[in-house]
């Protein structure tokens, strides 16, 4: 597959309703990624995903285990390049993760030897300050203004003041989650992403946090990539449902298998609930659930 | 209740007992031994008695160097400029000087280690040569330095750097592989720049784990540098053990052992407590 010239980025099939093309955050164009294995063999992971992601979306990412969610996100960070086809996140082609694209990972999502407060304004001293400017009086004057704002932020994460001199270790799943958001949306970036962020929190914490991150995402106009296997999150928290899942063969990479919108009514959950789970080719997706 | 058992819980005297005990028996045995041994040959210089080790601490610190000239006014002197002038003073502080040298030289080789584990081109660079320098033997190469550097300072110096920097380079290009690859991106889309990812977030929180392996490294530090200094040098702890051997001067000998494992020990105990202070996130694995 020849990857896409820029030339066709306008007249690609869009996928949903018609919106200005402006809207455009980030395009996947004809992505495949496979793996070389020990034995010389070759894995396919990905097979030719193609999917925009409109400004102000909350895409939810969902399959099987090992279907490639994670490796899309990654793609999207660019923490990771496509075998073949490209990213491009407002025209440009990503090459390596950058400030305009946050992150929030499942597990390591907080710099363990920084305070709370110091994980969140770890993004802004770093961007304004080098490793040498550091030192400077003006460094100290702007930490207080990082501070303020980190402070701010916490509070809207629903942490408090107490918390800010505590270190990761010291809290528990969930507020370390609400750190890693906070930390994340201090530095105001286009696009949120979130790989299985809630995933290792007990029920009662994960649906506070489904709570705040939808209040989050509402409140900030950001967008939001957000990877679950849970397919009642995923359908709740999405204004969009892409599912990957593999069409056939075992040894064949994932396709986009289903790209829903999610109405607002919850009367039709059930039945896209229902349209998901078909559409992963598994009817026991998630064996914790 | 039995000793063979994986479920007890011996109480806080017990412990302390136990824990002594060996200290305890080791010194009567000793005592023992040297009251014997006195007995048959009252001239034994083989293992002396607590009177004779008192002797040989006082004379070791208070009194210079038998072959140095003495002060000429030794006998005016307060008892710290006696002491900062005998012989076991200046013996620590010459082989403190060169541990601090070498000590300062594994600075760079953690440098190397995160950088080889953080830039690939540094890496493949770098890597396979220092498995090969690993391996070789430092003891092995103390001719060819002898030849090549001289027998004086540079050379002790080259044998910590063979001896140690290489399972320093090595274990920091470790830890920094160690470092989930979430924190490296998570770094980066914070608006971090490659420096500053390698700075302050991965060397900074590998750092309390480096200074563990520096911690753990010292004794090899310490065995290169004795093997230096007991082969060629002119002062330093282990010049002057190795002299005092040829005169049998157990008496002193034995004082500077103990000396050198209690300062060890308490640099040791330094840096584990400093590191403890500095860093109250660290959990040890
Ligand atoms: N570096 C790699 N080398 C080889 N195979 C890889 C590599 N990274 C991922 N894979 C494989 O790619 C597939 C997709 O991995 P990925 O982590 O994206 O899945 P996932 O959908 O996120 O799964 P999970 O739900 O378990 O997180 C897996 O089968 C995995 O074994
Ligand atoms: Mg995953």
């Amino acid at each position: 597959m020849v990857p896409g010239s820029l030339a066709d980025t306008g007249a690609a099939p869009v996928l949903l309703d018609a919106e200005p093309a402006t809207d455009l955050l980030i395009r996947l164009e004809k992505i495949h990624v496979s793996y070389e294995l020990a034995d010389g063999a070759c894995k396919k992971v990905l097979d030719g995903i193609d999917l925009d992601i409109r400004r102000g979306e909350f895409v939810s990412v969902i399959g099987r285990t090992g279907c490639g969610k994670s490796t899309l996100l990654r793609l999207v960070l660019g923490a990771e390049r496509p075998t073949e086809g490209r990213v491009l996140a407002d025209g440009r082609e990503v090459v390596r993760p950058d400030r305009d694209r946050g992150y929030v990972p499942q597990k390591y999502s907080l710099f363990p030897d920084k305070t709370v407060i110091d994980n969140i304004t770890f993004g802004p001293e770093v961007e304004e300050f080098s490793l040498l400017t550091r030192f400077t009086p003006l460094f100290y004057r702007r930490r207080k203004e990082f501070r303020a704002e980190a402070m701010r932020q916490l509070r809207r994460m629903g942490l408090h003041g107490s918390d800010a001199k505590k270190y990761p270790d010291q809290l528990s799943g969930g507020m370390q989650q609400r750190v890693a958001i906070a930390q994340a949306l201090v530095m105001k970036p286009k696009i949120l992403l979130m790989d299985e962020a809630f995933s290792a929190l007990d029920p009662g914490t994960r649906t506070g946090m489904q709570k705040l991150i939808r209040q989050v995402w509402r409140e900030t106009n950001t967008t939001v990539l957000f990877v679950t296997h849970n397919i009642a999150e995923a359908i709740q928290l999405g204004t969009r449902v892409v599912v990957l899942a593999k069409d056939g063969a075992e040894s064949s990479g994932s396709k986009v298998a289903l790209d829903l919108r999610v109405p607002d009514r919850a009367e039709e959950f059930a039945e896209i609930a229902e349209r998901v789970e078909a559409a992963t080719g598994h009817s026991h997706l998630d064996e914790e659930e | 209740m039995s000793v063979l058992s994986i479920s007890v819980r011996p109480n806080r005297m017990t412990c302390w007992v136990l824990s002594w005990f060996l200290f305890a028996a080791g010194i009567c045995l000793y005592l023992y031994t040297a009251q014997k041994r006195h007995k048959e040959n009252p001239d034994d210089r083989v293992v002396p008695t607590l009177a004779q080790l008192g002797a040989g601490i006082y004379q070791a610190a208070m009194n210079p160097d038998a072959d140095e000239e003495p002060a000429a006014d030794s006998a005016g002197q307060s008892a710290l400029e006696r002491f900062r002038n005998g012989m076991l003073w200046k013996d620590t502080v010459a082989s403190a000087r060169r541990f601090l040298y070498g000590l300062a030289l594994l600075f760079p080789a953690v440098l190397l280690g995160l950088h080889m584990g953080i830039f690939p081109y540094f890496g493949v660079f770098f890597l396979r040569f220092i498995l090969f320098f690993d391996k070789i033997i430092a003891l092995s190469v103390l001719p060819i330095l002898f030849i090549a550097f001289g027998i004086d300072e540079l050379s002790k110096v080259m044998l910590i750097v063979i001896g140690v920097t290489p399972t320093i380079i090595l274990d920091t290009f470790n830890l920094t592989k160690s470092v989930p690859p979430e924190q490296v991106v998570k770094g980066f889309t914070l608006g971090a720049r490659d420096f500053d990812v390698a700075y302050r977030v991965v060397l900074k929180q590998i750092w309390p784990r480096v200074l563990n392996s520096i911690r753990l490294n010292l004794k090899p530090l310490m065995l290169f540098l004795f093997a230096g200094e007991m082969i060629a040098s002119t002062d330093g702890l282990a010049y002057r053990i190795a002299l005092l051997r040829r005169h049998m001067g157990m008496n002193i000998i034995i004082p500077y052992v103990l000396w050198v494992a209690l300062l060890l020990f308490l640099v040791d105990l330094t840096m584990r407590l400093l590191n403890k202070r500095l860093h109250p996130w660290f959990r040890e694995a």
